[in-house]
Formats: C-alpha cells, structure tokens, sequence
C-alpha cells in the first residue's frame, strides 16, 4: 500500500515542534534534552482547554504541528489517534478516588477517563465531524495505528494520525512502563489525491528482523521506552531524505517495514 | 473581600484550574456563570463536588436554593456559612 505524507508534527522534550526536530533527527544539528514546556493546544474555548490534562495537551499539540507544516490540503480529515497507555494520570486519579470509604468521582475525570478523549477534543478544536477511531496496542501501538489509518486512506479518507505516550504514575507504571513524553502526527493521503507531498512511503508487514534504531542515545533511549517514540527512526528517515528502508516492531513475529521516498 | 469568600475563591481557582485568574481577582458580586466567570454545567458539578469534600455541605440537583446559592461567589459562601451552621 502506497501513501503520501502531506505533513508532520513532533513533541517531545528537546523536540518541540517538527521544524526544531527535523535538523536534529536529520543530523545536521546535535540533540539537546530540555523540559517540555505547557503546552498550550490551540482553536479551543477557554473552558475546554484548561481541563485538558498533559497527554492530550501532548497529543493536540503534535497533531496541530503536522497540520501547521502541512503541504497538502488538510480541510477534511479522519482521524486515527493510538496510544498504549493512555492518560494514566486520570486512571490512577479515578482509581484512587474510587478505593475511598465513600468516593467522590469529579465528572470532569470521569469523562476524560475515556482512552478516545483526545479524539473528542481535537474534533471539538477543530469542530469536525470527521470518523475518528482511537486504538491501542502495548508496544505496537505507533505500528498498529499507522495500518489503521492505512486502511482508512484506502478507504478514501485524507487521515491525521497522531501517537502520545506519556509516564504513567505509579502502579500503573508496572503495567506499561513508560519514561517521558513523546507524541507525533501523521497526515496521510492516497497517492491520487495530492499533488504535493513530503514523502511517499510503501508499507509492507514482515517477518521478525532486527528493528531499526536512532544513532542519538538519548533519544534511542526515548524510543525503546516511549511506545510512540517507536515512530522515531522513521521520523528520522523522513528528516534526513532520500531512499531509506525503516523497520518498526509490530507482532512478536511480525515488523512493520517503511519504504521511504522524499526529497 | 471576606476571609470565607478569599478562602472559597481559592478552592474554585484551584478546582477549575481557572487560567489566568487569581482568587482575589474574582469580584465576589460578579455572576460565577456565563458572563460572569464563564463557568458552564461541568464546572457546577465541580463545585458542588468540591464544596461537599472542604465543607461538608451538600449541593443537590433538586433544589431550588441552588440557583441563588451558584449566583455569585459571596452567594455561594453565604449559603456554606447557612448550612455548616445548621449542621453544626
């Protein structure tokens, strides 16, 4: 299956924004780790936004990123949202209140408890009625979201994707250990339709082989610990250019293998 | 400013994560709600759930008191005092 990327959007701590992190996966410009700042998600209404918790600030962050870069026509999109674990920040939330003698659950928790929440919100920023579809899948969450909106594009869709992952506190965090944040977004169309476009890639599942992996170690470290920072070594290949080859983790006896053609 | 008011005002900005806004900004006259503060329906189930836990008094759905009680801040502090007092 053939798609064209018409834009990308990357955050992370030293990565905020596609156009700083494009010269440093590239590797013209040296890898900085510094604290994310607030992020502040934008179209929505003052009342909305100051109840977004920090995953979804991540994920709408990232997914306004692609569409600010975008080469294509983004007026109508699905969307397809994938994250392994979620805002673990509100389950742990919602989980602490509930183990209380008489617990008193805030409406506003309980409703962004939902693993399709930042879907909503982008759809409310965005005011689109678009098909959306939130998915995940433990470390093949980015893998497994990238075939999701594959098949939406197929199906005639232009789609945004967009993979977060954040630190869950603890206990959660023995369920899915998780370190830092790391979010990024996709826009995706078929070939057909677009006349200008980043790159185009071909996807193909295959059999097990040696992952692809980042020659910046701290971000190899991101990348092996951060189920959406799985995506990096294809970002990576979308920054430097060229005819490349990335292999992402899918099954355990499955990979998920990118051919890139940009620039 | 009251003291009750100041500390009430404290509990909504930091319930609501109100941004930009400081508790001795909210002018206790002022509508909570719409033009006021620009609180909606999900703020006042915040609220009440809020008020319940620091003050133990109830905000019910049924009743009608809870209209004059979420007009303004000094309205909402008058009806905590009211009812601690009869709880008490």
């Amino acid at each position: 299956m053939d798609l064209a990327i018409g834009g990308i959007g990357c955050i992370a701590p030293g990565l905020v924004g596609w156009a700083e992190a494009r010269p440093i996966l590239g590797g013209d410009l040296s890898y900085a780790s510094t604290p994310l700042p607030r992020l502040v998600p934008k179209d929505l209404a003052p009342n909305e936004r100051r109840r977004l918790g920090q995953i979804t600030r991540l994920a709408l962050s990232a997914g306004q990123d692609a569409l600010a870069q975008a080469v294509t026509d983004a007026s109508s999109l699905a969307t397809v949202f994938t994250s392994a674990s979620g805002d673990g920040e509100i389950i742990h939330s919602v989980c602490r209140e509930l183990a209380r003698p008489t617990p008193a659950l805030s409406p506003t928790k309980f409703h962004h408890s939902v693993h399709n929440a930042p879907a909503g919100y982008w759809a409310i920023a965005r005011q689109d009625h678009a098909p959306s579809t939130s998915v995940s899948a433990h470390d093949a969450s980015f893998a497994a979201g990238l075939l999701e909106a594959t098949t939406q594009v197929k199906s005639g869709h232009a789609v945004l994707l967009v993979a977060y992952d954040r630190a869950d506190p603890f206990p959660l965090s023995l369920a899915c250990p998780i370190i830092g944040s790391f979010a990024c977004a996709l826009l995706l169309y078929h070939p057909a339709t677009v006349t200008a476009a980043e790159a185009m890639i071909t996807l193909a599942i295959g059999p097990a082989e040696p992952e692809t992996r980042l020659d910046i170690p701290e971000l190899e470290i991101l990348r092996r610990n951060n189920p959406a920072a799985r995506a990096l070594p294809w970002l990576a290949a979308l920054a430097r250019g060229g005819k490349t080859r990335t292999v992402l983790p899918y099954l355990d006896d499955r990979t998920l293998i990118i051919q890139t053609r940009s620039g | 400013m009251t003291e009750s008011e100041r500390k009430l005002a404290e509990l909504l900005v930091t319930t609501l994560e109100l941004e930009d806004i400081r508790p001795e900004d909210i002018d206790p006259q002022a509508p909570l709600f719409r033009e006021g503060l620009g609180l909606d329906s999900i703020d006042a189930l915040e609220i009440a759930l809020a008020v319940s836990q620091h003050y133990g008094v109830q905000l019910k759905a049924d009743d009608t008191a809870n209209r004059e009680a979420f007009a303004s801040l000094a309205a909402l502090a008058q009806f905590i005092s009211t009812h601690r007092t009869t709880a008490a």
